[in-house]
């Protein structure tokens, strides 16, 4: 509270720690801008109009703190879903890559070495990728679609020896590919989801601990200021009405005692009931 | 003359029909097959291996041992086998042997072919090519150009010539055409063999001639079994039957009408020898025609062994040895794979 003394008609609050940025756009007069905010020293305006924008700001706050809350909620039920399936794709991927590969030796058992000639032959991918988003909550996840271009072109491959063998394998690896195609999708709306709950939490956590207690000061600090306020003027008041009633008083002593001496004239009274010399007749 | 094979035979010939039987004694046993199957890891399967015939093949191996591994030192043996019995073979044998070696040298050439279309390596092509089926103009092939470079220039020293005349009619070379090439090579390779041993005459003729009757009507079956909804025109299909065997003609005729596997099995219904085979597909333990179709060539192989004075010895031993280079990895593959449930399915052979 060092910089107390700088800004004139800056209050010294003991009771309540010092609100930080009340009514933004308000600055402290003159002086250095301190780098955090936290200290950043800011003149209350406590009149009742700044006790009603604080108590819309608060009433913002929780709004945007349950609707978050409810995001948050969205975004992690969608992510345990994610995860389980995740768990029973991996599980069936481990079953099929074994499938597979022993589906691999069988045809080498059957057949001659193909895998050279498959090796040769290779150009273009015949099982292609889409990205596709999805959206939860507002986040966008990719979701991975396959779909299939060109024609087989080892379809002749093991005419002679093995055929039967090798379509068996063809078919077990591209159950392979979908599966892990699959798993990919999973995997990145798991991360994307990840990130999104973390920072989603984060607010919440911000708004719930940091900015609703935080003007809930503000608000309180500026209701026990115009409360005091109020105070002080009615205490002025009555000291005034004190101070008028002594004075009152003290001019009816003076006049009572001049009316004693007899200098004082009693002006006429209309209402009085006396005999008007005037008047002749009764 | 039938005595002039008794007579003369072992003259030229003898020492190396006696190696060969001798080889063919240090193949596997089925006690051998029960103690492989019973390993739990690849190591076990080395040290058991090692109690057999294959000695210490794997002791140069650095860790870990995979089965390719296996797979490549056990051709390396077989080679270096052949390759002895190929540098001390007279004449006629060495044609015989050479015959041999020709469908190794089909499918290398077809290799290289793609490599050089697809302007890949010499060098790692080679690799990848069976060493049964080396020949000494396999690096030039990526010189030549076009296809018809490569006929002329380089091929027309092998063996293989008179193979690719006859289906040198189209010249394009797609990959679909790749695997017909393939095929008509192997057809016209298997009837010149065929027609070989038939002039040869003697023993030979009479245990040859069976097994590659079996073969031509077995790669026939198979490919019309294979070629079930592909692209394949009945017409294409038909000129990839070798006409060696049994089939030919009333049977491929039939064949390369058939629809689907039932067709194929009324078609083999007519054939006596066929009948039992097919029969035998399905079954208790799911075996599948490419199986039986093993089984049987096993099965004829090891009787070739009980005749005297014949070149069908030769080919009888590299066809069983290479089965047992199969069943080795079958059964390596299942162990390495935790796979344990087909374990058993390899072909026994004795």
């Amino acid at each position: 509270m060092s910089d107390n003394t700088k800004f004139p008609g800056r209050r010294k609050v003991h009771r309540l720690p010092p609100p930080a940025t009340l009514l933004p756009g308000l600055r402290a007069q003159a002086g250095p801008r301190p780098a955090e905010p936290a200290e950043c020293i800011v003149l209350p305006l406590t009149t009742p109009l700044a006790e009603t924008i604080m108590k819309a700001r608060l009433k913002g706050a929780q709004t945007g703190r349950n609707l978050l809350k409810k995001k948050s909620d969205a975004l992690t039920l969608r992510f345990r879903q994610i995860l389980k399936k995740i768990i029973e794709t991996k599980m069936l991927m481990g079953e099929v890559m074994r499938e597979a590969a022993f589906s691999l030796a069988e045809a080498k058992f059957t057949g001659d070495d193909f895998s050279t000639t498959v090796i040769q032959n290779v150009n273009k991918a015949q099982v292609k990728i889409r990205a596709k988003k999805d959206n939860v909550a507002g986040v966008t996840l990719p979701v991975f679609e396959h779909y299939h271009e060109g024609t087989d072109g080892y379809e002749l491959t093991g005419l002679a020896r093995g055929g039967e063998q090798l379509a068996k394998l063809k078919r077990n690896y591209a159950k392979a590919v979908e599966l892990l195609v699959e798993l990919a999708s999973l995997q990145t709306s798991f991360v994307t989801l990840d990130e999104a709950i973390k920072i989603t939490n984060r607010r919440v956590n911000a708004i719930e601990h940091v900015i609703i207690p935080r003007i809930e000061r503000t608000l309180a600090y500026i209701i026990t200021e115009l409360d005091e306020r109020e105070r002080e003027e009615f205490y002025r008041l009555k000291k005034i009405q004190e101070k008028k009633k002594i004075l009152k008083e003290k001019c009816e002593k003076d006049l009572e005692q001049r009316r004693a001496a007899g200098e004082v004239m009693e002006p006429a009274n209309l209402l009085a009931e006396e005999k008007d010399e005037d008047l002749l007749f009764e | 003359m039938l005595e002039s094979a008794d007579l003369h035979f072992n003259v030229d010939h003898g020492y190396l029909e006696g190696l060969v039987r001798g080889c063919k004694a240090s193949l596997l046993t089925p006690q051998d097959y029960v103690n492989l199957v019973q390993c739990e890891t690849l190591e076990d399967l080395k040290i058991h291996l090692q109690t057999t015939d294959y000695g210490n093949f794997l002791a140069n191996e650095t860790n870990p041992l995979t089965v390719s591994k296996i797979d490549t030192e056990m051709r390396k043996k077989l080679c270096r086998e052949f390759d002895y019995f190929r540098n001390h073979s007279l004449e006629p044998l060495s044609t015989f042997l050479s015959y041999m070696t020709c469908s190794y040298m089909i499918d290398n050439v077809i290799l290289l072919m793609n490599g050089a279309l697809q302007k890949k390596s010499v060098k790692e092509i080679l690799d990848k090519c069976h060493p049964l089926g080396s020949f000494t103009e396999m690096e030039a092939v990526n010189i030549a150009e076009t296809t018809s470079d490569l006929f002329n220039a380089v091929l027309v020293e092998t063996p293989l010539a008179p193979f690719f005349q006859d289906c040198m009619s189209e010249n394009t070379l797609d990959e679909l055409n790749v695997e017909l090439l393939r095929n008509k090579l192997y057809k016209s390779y298997l009837e010149s063999f065929y027609k070989f041993c038939k002039n040869h005459g003697d023993i030979t003729a009479e245990v040859m001639c069976p097994i590659l009757e079996f073969e031509a009507d077995r790669r026939s079956f198979i490919i019309t079994l294979n070629s079930f909804g592909t692209e394949l025109s009945k017409d294409d299909r038909k000129t990839l039957y070798p006409t060696c065997g049994r089939l030919h003609p009333e049977g491929l005729r039939m064949l390369a009408q058939a629809e689907d596997f039932d067709q194929m099995k009324t078609v083999a219904d007519h054939y006596g020898v066929y009948k039992p085979v097919f029969e035998a597909v399905g079954g208790s333990e799911g075996k599948t025609l490419e199986d039986v179709f093993y089984e049987h060539e096993v099965k004829m192989n090891v009787l070739a062994f009980n005749r005297q004075f014949h070149y069908g010895v030769f080919y009888a031993y590299i066809k069983l040895k290479e089965q047992e280079m199969r069943n080795i990895v079958w059964i390596a593959e299942c162990i390495s794979q935790r796979h344990r449930t087909k374990i058993n399915s390899y072909i026994p052979i004795l």
